[in-house]
Parts: C-alpha cells; structure tokens; sequence
C-alpha cells in the first residue's frame, strides 16, 4: 500500500498582508510561508493509516522556501519518502499548472490513495484534489474526516453542512481531499525533527515549465473595502420598531 | 567505686551467642545494603562526587543536625528526639562493647568506671526519655492527628512498615529500660540513682515482686538483644533504610543552582521512559524518600486539587524499581500523563525535603519523553508550536514584538546596532500582553527619565525558553536559547536586565552554560534597587501604602533573591505586611513550569492563584497586593475576579509603584532632557 499526500507551503495569516505593485498578487517580500493547515490533517491522516496498516508514506511537496522543514517534520511523524518539486514557483503558478506537473509524477509513484488538504486559501483557481484526479482520471471525494482501507477499497466519511455524515466505498486507486484528520496533527519534538534531519534525504524532482491554462487572469487583488457603516438604532423597543418599519417602507417592503 | 558490669546475669554461653547473632544480623544488613546499592547502579551515569569537603559539611548540617527536618516544628522536634535518642543509645552500646569485650578482654582495662560510668548512665537514661517522648509524639501524630500527608499512600504495605519502625524502637527502648530496672532491683547498686528511670522502674519491682528474680531478667535481656538485631538486620529491608540512604542522599545533592536544570543523558531520545533510564542519583532519590509527605503539604498541585503528590512520585517509582517486571508500563500505569502535567515547576517540594530528593527533576525526565512521544495537551502544543514558528507563545508574530514602542519617544535604541550598558530583555508576557502593557510602557519610560543607558532587542528577541525547557521540549529550549545566544554575540552590552523571573532564570543560570558568560543578568527588582540606593532614581513622593508581596518562584526560591524587591518597597515608602507563605514558602502562583500554556482539568478546586489572592487579602489592613513578575500579574489579576475580591485587593507592579512615587505619568510623556 503506497500513500502519497501532497502538501504546499501558503502564507501565513498571521502577518499582515500586502499587495505588490502590480496589483494583482500578494507582495511576497514580507510573506511568512506555513503548510496548509488541511494538508497537516492530510499528513497526520497518512500517518494514521500508516501505523493501523504498515502502508508507505510518501510526502510531495513544491520547493517554496521552508519546505525542507515541512518534510522532515513529516519524516520525524514516520513519512518514509520525502521528494519536493524544484521549479521556478516566483513568476507565478496555479493549481490547475501544478496538477499537470504533478500528473506524471504520480503516475511513476503508482499511489494506491493520494491524500490532500481538501482546501487552501490561496487557491484562486479551486483545489488541488479534483484537478489531479481528472488528470489521473481517478475518481475524487472531498472532505473527507476519516478512511477505513480493506482489499483494494477505501471507505471514507465525508462531511456535510449541518452535521450530515456520509461513508463512501470507493475502489483504489482514489485522490481524497482531507478536511480533518482523525486525530489532531501530533506534536513533533525538536529533537525528532533534528533527528530527521540528519538521516533522512529529501528528493527533487524538476517540475520543467508551468502550463497555467485554465486558471484564472487576475485583474485587481485588494484588502477588503470598507463600506458605508452600519447605523445603531437607540431608544425603547417601541421607537426602535417604529424606525424599523419607517426604514423598511422607504426600501419599498410592503 | 561505680563500675561498668556488662553481661551481669548474662552465662557465659548466652554472650558468646550473642555475638554470633549479632555478626548474622550484620550479614544480612550487609546483604540487603549491596542489593540496594546493585539496584542504583543499574541507573544512568551522574556526576556527583565534587566538592567533597560541601558535601561531608551538609551532611553534618543536614544528616546530623537534622536542620531541614526541624523547619517544621512538631515533626521536627519529634524527629530530633528520636534520631538523637537512637543515637546516643546506639553509642552507648558501641561504647559498653569496647569496654567489656575489647579492652577489658585484651588489656584487662576498663574505661566505663567511677564519675565516668555514673555520667555515661545518666546521659543514656535521658536520651532513653527523649526516645520515649519522641516515639509518643510520633504515635500521638500518626494515629491520632492523622495529618493528611501521612495518610492515602499509593500502596497498601506502607502502613505496616511505618508501625514496624515505631513498633521496633518502642520495644527496644522499654526493654532497655526494664533490663536495667531488673538489674538495680537486684543488684542495688549505690550509684543507682544516676539511672532515675531504671532505678524508678527497679525500685517498682522491688514494691511489686520478687527483687531476687534473675529469671525475668535473663529473659528481657534476650528480648532486648533479638528486637535490636532484628531491627538492626532489617535496616535494608524496611523504613529504616532512610538512616542510610538519608545521608548518603544528602551527601550526593546537586550542589548546582537550582535555577539550572539538567540536560538529558541522552540528547538524541531525551527523556525517560523505564526506572532504568534515570540516573542512579535518581534511583537512590525514590529510596531515600521516607513518605513524610512535607512536599505534598506545600504543593501548589495537589492543593489545587490536581493529581499531583510529589510525595506519590517518588514512592510509587521506588515501588515500580522494585517490582517492575509484573507487565506495568511505568509512564501510564504508574505515574499518569496528568500528574506529570499538574507540576508548576515551583521547586517547592525539594525546597522543604529533609532527605533533599529532586522530586522535579524526575517529574521532568519524565515529561520529556511524553514531549517526545507527542503526549501534550492541545494548548500546550499549540503554544510549542508558536515557540517553535514566530519564538513566543501568543502565536503573533515576531515582528509585532516591539509594538508597545511605537509611541515611546525617544525611540528605544536596538542593541542590534547601537551599543548600551543594559540590554533589556522584555520578555513574551511583558511585549505583547494586553494587562501588561501599560507597566512595559511605565518601565520604558522610568528608564528614559532616569537617564539609562539601555535597548532592546526588537523583532530580535525570542522567547529565553525557560518554560519550554520545564515543560520537557530540551530541543526546542535549545533552538530558542541559540537564536537569542546568536543575537547576543552580535550585540554589545555589560548587563541584561528582565522584569520576568522566568527568563532572569535561564539567561542567568542556563545560558551561561553554554559558554557565553560575558555579561551579568539582573532582575528588574535588583537594578531598580540599585537605582535608588545611588540615586539615579529619585522618589519624589513617598507612598505609605500597606502592602503585601508575593515572591516569584523563580525569582526566590531559584535564584535565593528576597531582598531587593523589599528594599524597593521600602524605598518607595511602602509598609510591608508579609503573608503567612513568604520568601522561600512562597507559594507559587500556578503559571510556572509551561502550566500557563494548558487548561486546568476539571478536578481542580481552587486554582493556586485563588488561594494566593486569598492569602492576601485576609491581611488585615492590605488591599495591595505587588508583584515582581508579568505571570503574576496575569494571574493574580484574574485570579481576583474568580475569587470575588475585586475592589478588595488590587494587584500591582513594582514598576507601578515606581511609577506612583515618582509621579510619572503616561498620558503626557515628560521631555526626556
């Protein structure tokens, strides 16, 4: 049993963010990157299924500045391969590119499931999992909570609004979007990760031009506006709803 | 002329088998002594054999003059008697053998004779009545005060073995004294009342029975002799193994600061995780531990209704290191995750043990394997994470630091590029806690007035790593402490300088053991001391509150720093009123050992911070309470809401205080000359 998850670095909400001179991306210069938080539930996932049935982890993820980290991180959680997608991700790339690069490369890894975060919120040209899968052309179920493998089948639980659970069997191969991993990511010890560090390697694979067809073209990127604010109605119940009303008729309710 | 009859009424047989017993109790002492000591050494290698002549002095003091165990004065004094009475008499002993079977035997020379014997009597039938009295006291204490340190033991053969030793020393001390009551009876010796208990005890049998009977004598006398080398040959074996292994303990104390802990034996898979992996100090920690229960009396923890007994710790691993092959996994079955997690770090209970375990530093060993085994509580790990990412624990970024000082005018100077005499290590709590803010502007500002030399790190700075490394994660201690030991060396400087305890700690005692000791570290309550005394900080206004204070474990009982704080108080015209739990009893506030970062269980009653608060403001005429530490602040100031003092005791600053008496205000910063 081969699993491979696919993990990206995006940008860290925690700092500010701003907008380069063009106008249509994120100024990366004070960008602090961090893996897609979906996608360490997708790791964690793996690594779950892993210790329930001996399968082979591999972690793939594109060559953006700390990927090494994120790699022998999940190395240091029991990942046994770690490659990373070198290429020239500055001049932009897309989901819809990266699913092609990647098209051939799971091709050659034969996975028997492909675990990724089932969202990211950079992706301006929707996720990942259902693009690899049509180019895979393999079938896709997207927020998935749990997986339950037995003889060349998956059942995975996907979650719904409103509370609704729904278990699918599906045939391996598959590409499953993870939303949550049946445990919370486990806490990884420095001295494992340093451990990692020092006997695990990490292979490259180049990911030659990117195609960006099929994505979107950005026109403008901005912070959100501020809009005209709301106004506070005071007074006692009876002049609240007696304004309430007044407004109601100027907006033409009858 | 008074003379020492050792063996009167005693066959010559009866001697002579004596003997042989006696040299069989010694064999199985000894027996029982190397299965100890085989046990210790299957433990981790420890280096603890420097600073002989400290060493042998703490046993004296320690061991001998039993001056930790008199700290508490009942027990203490109950101690005291009894130690001291078993010695004397043991003495005693030692000294009639060498009188009768070595010199008298050899050299027909006797030394036990005239005002020397008379004397030798009378000083062993007073330490007979202390014995006496203090085995009362003990029994009195056991059974019928009951104290609930001594009570609830994890494990069902303590009670028995805790009667055994009081049983064994009553009988030897009743039947020493009817054995020699009997022989005055008959004997009727002139120097007889130099004994006033035996000759009371003899001049009964003289009212009541039959003076002439030898018998009865004979008969205690063999008692007496099978009680003591009973007693003597299960010293290995039972309770009175602490006669040993108190002092050799003691004699094997860390005698390093308190404030640095030990690095991991092993630096690749830090922790441990079986009885084996401890270090035989360790092992020989859980047998010294004679389940006095004073470390649970002044656990933070267990008063808080957590888990935790320090005192539970070390006996159930002397217990498990005994037995640990009956398929009990020792973290888990033995010792559980929770009890490991409610340690504050506080040091309180190997402050106050009298045989100077290091109950936290097993506890510790132990956590950093949960670390390494991912077993954290959710918010810990996220506040490790944070750690690890942006190096504080708010999980706000790293550059968000220096915040606070963006309306301080003049701007603070970067130690980064321009040189200072002081660079002040702010500290997470104090940079980017909303409560906090207004005393790390105060503290800018008393600094600015004052006209010191000093500036910060900025963005620069990183969590000091001190908690990181009591919550057991060495590794990422030791990522924290290179970067900020990094940013040091590029920095030039004389002195740093903290208002938070915890970091004091590890830059003063855990940083420099990495080779980079070319500054000194002060707490902020120290240079402002300093300050004051010469006058480069004027107090303009002298406060005359009544005020209490609370001492920061890491700042007191770490670092032995009580009285710079209190001068400072003094200084400003304050009225100090003391809580009953002061100086090295204070009594921690709950956030220490990376218990900030977690979430109490639900079986805590009264979180420590409460009963702190608590203790404050039953203070007659305090409504004060003044901190010298960020995590205090944070605490106590929530600790007064659940405790529903609001209004009645308001938790200060120090730097608050400074503020007051030198009428600095922050609304209108003052034009800095």
């Amino acid at each position: 049993m081969n699993i491979v998850v696919l993990a990206k670095l995006i940008p860290d909400l925690v700092e500010e963010l701003e907008i380069d001179d063009s106008g249509t991306a994120l100024d990366m210069t004070w960008l602090r990157l961090i893996i897609n938080e979906l996608d360490d539930h997708a790791i964690e996932e793996a690594i779950l299924l892993k210790e329930r049935t001996g399968a082979n982890v591999t972690v793939l993820a594109p060559d953006i500045e700390g990927v090494d980290d994120i790699l022998f991180t999940a190395a240091a959680k029991g990942a046994e391969r770690l490659i990373k997608i070198v290429g020239d991700y500055e001049s932009g790339v897309n989901n819809h590119a990266l699913a092609r690069v990647l098209t051939p490369v799971m091709k050659d890894l034969q996975p028997d499931l492909i675990l990724v975060g089932v969202e990211a919120h950079e992706d301006l040209d929707g996720s990942i999992g259902p693009l690899l899968a049509g180019y895979l052309d393999l079938p896709f179920i997207g927020y998935v909570a749990s997986i339950e493998l037995e003889d060349g089948k998956a059942t995975a639980t996907k979650e719904y609004p409103g509370g609704l659970s729904v278990e699918m069997e599906v045939t391996l191969p598959v590409v499953l979007g993870i939303q949550v991993a049946e445990e919370p990511p486990r806490y990884v010890a420095v001295s494992k990760v340093r451990q990692a560090m020092k006997t695990a390697e990490i292979e490259e694979l180049e990911a030659g031009d990117f195609d960006l067809a099929g994505g979107p073209t950005i026109d403008r990127m901005y912070q959100p506006e501020v809009s005209e604010g709301a106004t506070i109605i005071d007074g006692s119940l009876d002049d609240i709803a007696d304004s309430l009303i007044g407004i109601f008729k100027e907006l033409g309710v009858q | 002329m008074p003379i020492r009859e050792t063996f009167w009424n005693i066959p010559h047989w009866a001697e002579i088998a004596q003997y042989l017993l006696g040299l069989l109790a010694i064999l199985i002492f000894s027996y029982g002594v190397i299965r100890r000591v085989r046990r210790w050494l299957k433990g981790q290698p420890e280096r603890r054999i420097d600073h002989i002549r400290s060493r042998l002095w703490s046993v004296v003091v320690q061991a001998v003059g039993q001056a930790r165990t008199l700290h508490d004065i009942y027990p203490g004094i109950m101690h005291l008697t009894i130690f001291w009475g078993m010695i004397a008499l043991f003495i005693g002993t030692i000294l009639a053998t060498v009188d009768w079977d070595v010199t008298h035997l050899f050299f027909n020379v006797q030394f036990l004779t005239s005002w020397v014997y008379v004397l030798y009597e009378l000083i062993l039938d007073i330490f007979g009545v202390f014995l006496l009295i203090g085995l009362g006291m003990a029994i009195y204490r056991r059974y019928i005060v009951r104290p609930d340190r001594l009570a609830n033991m994890p494990g069902n053969g303590f009670i028995w073995d805790d009667a055994y030793v009081l049983i064994m020393l009553v009988l030897i001390g009743i039947t020493g004294y009817l054995v020699e009551g009997l022989r005055i009876a008959v004997a009727q010796p002139d120097w007889a009342p130099w004994s006033p208990v035996g000759n009371a005890i003899g001049n009964a049998f003289i009212a009541f029975g039959d003076p002439s009977n030898r018998f009865l004598h004979y008969a205690l006398w063999i008692i007496h002799i099978l009680i003591a080398f009973v007693a003597l040959a299960s010293i290995p074996y039972t309770k009175f193994w602490h006669l040993i292994a108190g002092p050799v303990n003691i004699f094997f104390r860390s005698l390093e600061p308190a404030g640095r802990m030990s690095a991991p034996v092993s630096e690749d898979e830090p922790g441990v995780k079986e009885w084996r992996d401890f270090t035989w100090k360790q092992l020989l920690d859980f047998e010294s531990c004679t389940r006095c229960g004073r470390c649970q009396d002044v656990c933070p923890a267990h008063a808080s209704g957590f888990s935790l007994s320090p005192r539970d710790i070390m006996i159930k691993l002397d217990t498990y290191m005994w037995q640990p092959a009956n398929g009990h996994n020792m973290l888990g079955d033995v010792i559980s995750a929770d009890e490991l997690w409610a340690c504050t770090s506080c040091l309180a209970c190997l402050n106050i043990c009298p045989v100077f375990n290091d109950q936290f530093s097993a506890i510790i060993d132990m956590r950093r394997y949960l670390v390494l085994e991912g077993d954290v509580d959710p918010q810990l790990q996220d506040a490790l994470a944070n750690l690890g990412r942006y190096g504080n624990s708010f999980g706000k970024s790293d550059r968000m630091r220096a915040k606070w000082t963006k309306s301080i005018q003049p701007k603070i100077k970067d130690v980064r590029r321009d040189e200072v005499e002081y660079l002040w290590f702010v500290g997470d709590y104090a940079s980017y806690h909303a409560s906090m803010t207004d005393k790390t502007l105060m503290m800018a500002k008393v600094f600015q007035s004052a006209g010191l030399d000093f500036g910060i790190l900025y963005d620069g700075e990183r969590n000091s790593g001190n908690d990181v490394r009591r919550v057991g994660e060495e590794g990422l201690f030791d990522m924290l402490a290179e970067k900020n030991l990094v940013t040091f060396s590029k920095s030039t400087f004389k002195t740093i300088v903290t208002s938070d305890p915890h970091s004091f700690n590890t830059l003063k005692n855990e940083y420099s053991e990495n080779g980079n000791d070319h500054y000194s570290v002060l707490h902020y309550s120290q240079l402002l001391d300093q300050m004051i005394t010469s006058g480069q900080l004027k107090v303009s206004r002298k406060l005359g509150y009544k005020v209490t204070y609370h001492d920061p474990c890491y700042l007191g009982r770490y670092n032995g720093e009580y009285d710079a704080p209190r001068r400072v108080m003094s200084a400003l015209g304050c009225e100090l009123v003391e809580m009953p739990r002061n100086k090295e009893n204070t009594f921690c506030c709950g956030a220490g050992g990376g218990r900030i970062w977690m979430e109490d269980p639900p079986e805590v009653t009264e979180r420590p911070a409460e009963n702190r608060v608590k203790e404050a403001a039953s203070l007659p005429g305090v409504s004060t309470l003044v901190v010298a530490c960020p995590k205090d602040l944070v605490m106590f100031q929530d600790a007064v809401k659940t405790a529903d003092l609001e209004g009645k005791l308001f938790v200060k600053d120090l730097i608050d205080l400074i503020g007051e008496a030198t009428e600095m205000n922050l609304a209108e910063p003052k034009e800095q000359n």
